[in-house]
């Protein structure tokens, strides 16, 4: 068999983010006209990978060749100049709004300033008409592009991209935001640029499309690439490879006896749906129960503790301790005994420049309070017991929170809500970028603890929630694909009901 | 392996500079203020006389007293620019009270405040509910009431026997209300000791009060704030009741002192009360709005005027004066910033 030479060569690549490797030796080819899906979970070097490809960073170590010529893009003009084109997950990074199709299509003639001094109607619409063919896009021209659905101003996107002739055209998630036949439009635009002799990277949490366009993909891990998969794609082994040390199973603790009788459960959801058009399911976490809910990222897991929490419209009926329970906002749901630590630390958790002691503090300031007057000896005491119980390493209540490792921060933005004694406590995503130790403290902690409340950990890795639940949902793509008592589970079955293969 | 020599060495060196020019943002206005007082008693010996000090501390309160709400409104990322034309607006609604519906001073003050309160309304309307941009929504609220007040007094200034339909006003500004701008307690200024007083309840409940601390965590991270229960709406609306009621006491202070209601008397108090905000952001580290700051802040503000009036620097020099100051503190309030603790 002949193969041409690689468009692209990455060889030996490093990049090292202060003391966490983000990538580590990775080596990846991607020939003309050939599609490379790359996949992940959350944090296993995806992104990473993708910036250095397009300039937006440079490498602590290893090389990228492109069309067997050395390649150091100083910043992400030099990549598109070389003739590396990437399509970003938030399309609309990519549209200016306000103008129309034509307009858009055509921003990059204006860039270059190849058009002359002036533009014409006339001109924008015939190099308008020109780039639009070339992907098959037939939306009206004069429109303004607010008017287009998200897949068509996706296309325009696409279509600039593919309108500078790239050799590797990088699409980051593109179908995140598209319905499934917008979705199935989108891969006929792929496929028809592969066989033009472009190389493409796909990057994907959707294994359906991973398996139906690329010929080869590549999983990252913990910033290694773990496994290359040949087409046809075995979408069972990607999952494995996704979440890795699947050999090894044997839950770490003992199984979790869910608690007997006829207690009333803290939560009981009838007919919850985590989108709109989604499958409902009913949903019950007894007191004294850790519930796991599993599913790859877009499976719903955010979307359904959201709900819990007051943050978006609930679906179907919540009963919380029996009694009727609809959060309009988190004060709703604070008041009503649920806590939750969202899933973005530094961004829904952590205020610049605050104390731990300020941090555990803040849910709860009335408790801490008298007439108003915040009384320092109550925080002080509080921040105390949290870093005592979950073993957190600081120097002190008054530790400004920057000064933790990420590990810490989170037992602090978890364990703060341990000081009220919720009913209900919705962890999501609680140990990722979070050390092995300071997970282990955090599980162990979260299991001493769970008397009478009743907990819902969601996780893109199953092996963190056998760890801790007694029992696991898994979700896939937005319905339910499997409710499984934690006892009887292996991280393999689990996978499988997570990408979708019914077990 | 000459960089990887080299670069030990690099960032202690940049760690030193880095120190140092915290140092400055910290130390370096109450330091420079220090210098200034003799600066100006040495150049101007009317400067450092008891009777300067207490115009420069009567001019400054007012100033601050509005700056402390500024500040407020500044705690949650808010930014009320509407707190001049709120003082002006409140001057004439004042006046008119007195001087052309002959009511007492106590209905001029309760209606002062309540005009306060109408202006941050707006302010809420336009940013909490309709989710303006803080800067341009308040901007527009500055206008709109900086008309509203000309229209009120069809555009002239309200006082004491001025002309009404043909006829004389019928009331006068009452000798009350004219206490709070002229009057003493202890022999300090009525003003001063508003603005005393004001500065250390802000202060107590910025600092030691759980609304304080709401208020704060919004400005730090707002989404951390929502999801830790706190209603981040209700306190962005507080915050400018607040402001409001800030602006409308100063006003009401200025309406006193001036004994009229004067056209356009709020109009120097949006630049001082903000520049004296922004300066107060750095005061002794704080890296935030904080009463301490602002009282600073006004004071610096104040000290500088009234300084350049006793060199005889030109009246019409004075807003350029001004706009360099903001402009400065600007630059040290945002400038160094990125400098904070990481994350």
């Amino acid at each position: 068999m002949i193969q041409a030479e690689p468009v692209v060569s990455v060889s030996g690549l490093a990049k090292r983010y202060g003391a966490t490797w983000a990538l580590r030796d990775v080596t990846v080819e991607i020939r003309p006209g050939e599609v490379v899906g790359l996949i992940g979970t959350n944090g296993a070097g995806k992104s990473t990978l993708i910036r250095v490809l397009s300039g937006a960073t440079r490498p602590t170590a290893g090389t990228v060749r492109l069309g067997g010529r050395e390649f150091r893009p100083g910043a992400p003009l030099d990549a598109i100049a070389a003739g590396v084109q990437t399509v970003h997950q938030n399309i609309d990074d990519g549209i200016v709004f306000g103008t129309t199709v034509a307009d858009n299509l055509t921003l990059d003639v204006l860039a270059r300033g190849g058009s002359g001094w002036f533009t014409t109607r006339a001109r924008t619409r015939a190099r308008a008409r020109e780039i639009a063919a070339a992907v098959g896009l037939d939306a009206p021209l004069d429109a303004p592009v607010e008017a287009l659905p998200a897949s068509e101003r996706q296309r325009i996107v696409i279509a600039r991209a593919v309108a500078r002739r790239p050799r590797l055209l990088i699409l980051d998630e593109p179908t995140s935001t598209l319905s499934f036949v917008e979705a199935g439009v989108l891969l006929e635009t792929v496929r028809d640029m592969a066989a033009s002799g472009v190389a493409v990277l796909y990057v994907s949490h959707r294994l359906a499309e991973v398996e139906d366009v690329c010929h080869r993909v590549v999983v990252l891990r913990d910033g290694e690439v773990r496994r290359t998969l040949p087409a046809p794609v075995d979408r069972a082994a990607v999952v494995e490879a996704m979440l890795g040390d699947l050999a090894a199973t044997p839950r770490a603790a003992g199984p979790r006896e869910a608690p007997e009788g006829p207690a009333v459960p803290v939560l009981r959801a009838t007919g919850i749906r985590t989108r709109p058009g989604a499958r409902p399911f009913d949903l019950e976490v007894r007191p004294g129960e850790i519930l796991g809910v599993v599913g790859l990222v877009g499976s719903g897991k955010t979307e359904l503790l959201e709900q819990l929490y007051g943050l978006r419209p609930a679906t179907g009926d919540l009963r919380l301790d029996g009694r009727p329970y609809r959060p309009r906002d988190p004060h709703d749901a604070v008041r009503a005994g649920v806590a939750f630590a969202a899933e973005e630390r530094s961004a829904q958790a952590i205020v610049p420049g605050w104390s731990v002691r300020a941090h555990v503090t803040l849910p709860r300031l009335a408790a801490h309070s008298r007439a108003g007057l915040l009384r320092r000896r109550s925080e002080q005491d509080s921040a105390a017991a949290v870093m005592r119980r979950f073993g957190v390493r600081a120097s002190g209540p008054d530790a400004p929170i920057g000064t933790l490792s990420g590990g810490n921060q989170q037992k602090v933005v978890v364990g703060r809500w341990l000081e009220a004694v919720p009913r209900l406590l919705l962890l999501d995503e609680p140990f990722r970028g979070v050390d092995v130790g300071a997970r282990a403290d955090i599980g162990r902690t979260l299991a001493g603890h769970a008397a009478g409340m009743g907990v819902v950990v969601a996780s893109s890795d199953p092996q963190e929630v056998l760890d801790l639940a007694g029992r696991i949902l898994v979700l896939h793509d937005g319905d339910p694909a499997g409710e499984i008592d934690a006892a009887g589970a292996t991280t393999a079955r689990l996978a499988a009901l997570m990408s979708g293969r019914a077990a | 392996m000459t960089a990887v020599r080299d670069a030990p060495s690099e960032p202690r060196e940049r760690r030193r500079s880095r120190q140092g020019a915290a140092a400055v943002r910290r130390y370096g206005l109450v330091v420079l203020l220090a210098l200034l007082l003799p600066l100006f008693a040495l150049l101007a010996p009317a400067f450092a006389t008891y009777g300067n000090a207490l115009i420069v501390l009567q001019s400054v309160a007012v100033v601050g007293v509005v700056a402390l709400g500024v500040t407020v409104s500044m705690t949650t990322g808010g930014f009320d620019l509407s707190a001049g034309a709120c003082v002006g607006f409140v001057v004439m609604i004042t006046a008119t009270t007195m001087v052309r519906f002959n009511l007492t001073g106590g209905t001029a003050v309760v209606a002062g405040l309540a005009a306060g309160l109408v202006v941050a309304g707006v302010n809420v309307l336009l940013t909490v509910v309709a989710k303006v941009p803080d800067l341009v929504a308040t901007l527009g609220t500055m206008f709109l009431f900086q008309g509203l007040a000309l229209i009120v007094t069809s555009g002239q200034s309200v006082s004491a026997g001025m002309t009404v339909d043909g006829a004389p006003a019928p009331g006068r500004y009452t000798e009350g209300f004219a206490w709070l701008g002229g009057g003493t307690v202890a022999s300090i200024p009525v003003p001063v000791v508003v603005f005393a007083l004001l500065a250390v309840a802000v202060h107590v409940f910025l600092v030691h009060t759980r609304w304080g601390r709401a208020l704060y965590a919004i400005g730090g991270n707002a989404e951390a704030a929502r999801l830790a229960g706190i209603r981040v709406a209700r306190y962005r609306a507080a915050a400018y009741a607040v402001s409001g009621l800030c602006a409308a006491v100063g006003g009401i202070l200025l309406s006193a002192r001036l004994g009229r209601g004067d056209v356009g008397a709020g109009d120097p108090y949006l630049l001082q009360s903000v520049a004296a905000a922004l300066i107060g952001f750095a005061v002794l580290g704080a890296d935030r709005p904080n009463a301490v700051g602002t009282v600073v802040g006004a004071l610096f503000i104040g000290v500088v005027i009234n300084g350049l009036t006793m060199l005889n620097a030109p009246y019409y020099a004075q807003t350029f004066v001004q706009g360099a100051l903001l402009i400065g503190s600007l630059v040290v309030s945002y400038t160094g910033r990125g400098e904070r603790k990481s994350t």
